[in-house]
């Protein structure tokens, strides 16, 4: 979940901000998914008050947000996943800083549209189990002169926590997108896992400098 | 090289503008003699190819091309245009336009339904095609939703998809947005089973057509213009990022899961189709 913003990640961001749940219909995973909802509806609370917070200063809000974030998201397994085939080619350099700056993006994504989230509202939709690991719990989020919109969340158990591990708006998930957008640039770079960072570190400057609060 | 794309980028779209779904299909014929097909990867290299394949977007050079054109375009005519339409025209009357264009796509729609053997969807549809054009005025007010009605989309691209038919190679269509042979002549046939070609008598020239095709383009371009300045702003590879998105998305459609939202007011402008639905949808 990062960077390259489009709709949909777009969206999923603003879902970040904007999060609810129901209580899940009982099957086998049903611990699992009361606690994914439960998680996510805390993290979606703490993620609105963060982002209509706005006494205070832009920079305080986005390291509020990060800290909700770097707690709520598997940045590190999503960031792999995501890397792909390219991960195992990067150097253990090259890997540690991808980690980081996708951290990052993930971060200013965010930031560089409190404006544009501000009043965000979330509320519960259904959660359902998908498969042995993961919940996908749906919400459906609501800013202020725009048309709600479904946003779904995928939590997976990692080391013991429910962690997010990917979001998914009217079907598109971000996890995928951002895979195929990243492995184009790589393969377009002739395979070199270097070019994608070039790019991640101007994409990081780019949302600083729209981050206006 | 990619000169070249260019090139043929501009004649395409010259071509477009007077294109009919026939001439479309004309367009295509033209990009695959004169582009070229991307390089395949190393037949050695079994991820490589398997991501080849997945992406499927074997005509990635030309498509570029046409996404480089398609931005050109929407720079000088679609967005200022677009932009205006906003500035000048208030809310309550895009709505309204918003609206009545969905309520004219009515009709499609729950021929598709029916062709998809969705019989609750077709019902829902020709009820909320009754009660928007009456007690709606016309169209003009969304009755059928306060009633229980939500509008959902169809399409006969998405006909196809449940008949059975492959997607084919990914394409992208200056002025139209992400597509594929399958959606391409989806739109095709949709413009043609509309009953009010029937009553304009088909042209697509009729000071009627002409409006509603124009107020469609306005009005999905409107909506579009946040989601795509995102796009725009915050992605590394923009091209790449929609043709993600429009696959995904179309897949969804094609399942109609429950409780999705599904615009009815699908614009023949750009991006339509598209995974561009972004929240102003």
């Amino acid at each position: 979940m990062t960077s390259a913003s489009m709709f949909p990640r777009r969206l999923l961001l603003g879902g970040l901000a904007a999060t609810g749940l129901a209580a899940a219909p009982a099957r086998a995973q049903q611990t699992d998914i009361a606690r994914a909802t439960a998680f996510i509806q805390a993290t979606g609370e703490e993620l609105v008050a963060a982002i209509n917070a706005t006494n205070a200063p832009v920079a305080q809000r986005r390291e509020r947000v990060a800290q909700i974030l770097r707690r709520a998201v598997d940045v590190d397994g999503v960031g792999r996943f995501i890397l792909g085939r390219w991960w195992r080619t990067a150097t253990a350099e090259q890997q540690q800083e991808y980690l980081q700056l996708f951290e990052q993006v993930l971060i200013r994504n965010l930031s560089a549209r409190f404006g544009e989230f501000q009043g965000v509202r979330f509320s519960l939709g259904r959660t359902q189990a998908r498969t042995e690991e993961d919940a996908l719990v749906s919400t459906i989020v609501e800013r202020p002169g725009n048309p709600a919109f479904g946003l779904d969340w995928r939590v997976a158990e990692v080391g013991g926590q429910p962690r997010v591990v990917d979001v998914i708006a009217e079907g598109t998930s971000l996890r995928l997108t951002t895979r195929s957008e990243y492995s184009s640039v790589i393969t377009r770079n002739g395979g070199n896992v270097g070019a994608l960072l070039v790019a991640m570190r101007q994409q990081i400057q780019t949302l600083a400098a729209r981050e206006g609060g | 090289m990619a000169g070249e794309q260019v090139t043929v980028g501009r004649a395409a779209a010259g071509a477009r503008r007077r294109a009919r779904p026939a001439g479309l299909a004309a367009l295509i014929a033209l990009g695959l003699l004169l582009a070229g097909c991307a390089t395949r990867p190393d037949p050695s290299d079994p991820e490589a190819v398997a991501e080849f394949e997945a992406t499927n977007d074997p005509l990635e050079p030309w498509n570029r091309g046409m996404f480089f054109v398609n931005d050109g375009l929407d720079t000088l005519v679609l967005r200022p245009a677009a932009e205006a339409y906003r500035i000048f025209i208030p809310p309550p009357i895009r709505t309204a336009v918003y609206n009545m264009l969905g309520n004219l796509r009515s009709p499609v729609i729950l021929l598709n339904d029916v062709l998809q053997g969705e019989g609750q969807r077709a019902g829902n549809t020709l009820g909320r095609f009754v009660l928007n054009t009456t007690l709606g005025v016309g169209g003009v007010f969304d009755v059928a939703t306060d009633f229980g009605l939500p509008a959902h989309g169809e399409d006969f691209g998405q006909t196809l998809a449940v008949w059975g038919a492959s997607e084919g190679p990914y394409l992208f269509i200056p002025g139209l947005g992400p597509s594929n042979p399958r959606d391409l002549l989806g739109t095709g046939v949709d413009a043609v089973t509309n009953p009010i070609s029937a009553v304009t008598g088909g042209s697509i020239f009729d000071p009627i057509t002409v409006t509603r095709i124009g107020l469609q383009v306005l009005d999905t371009r409107e909506r579009l213009i946040d989601p795509l300045d995102a796009l725009r702003a915050g992605s590394i590879d923009p091209y790449a990022a929609l043709r993600s998105a429009y696959r995904q998305r179309r897949a969804a459609e094609i399942r109609n899961p429950a409780g999705a939202t599904d615009p009815a007011a699908r614009g023949t402008g750009f991006g339509v189709g598209a995974g561009a639905s972004g929240p102003g949808r």
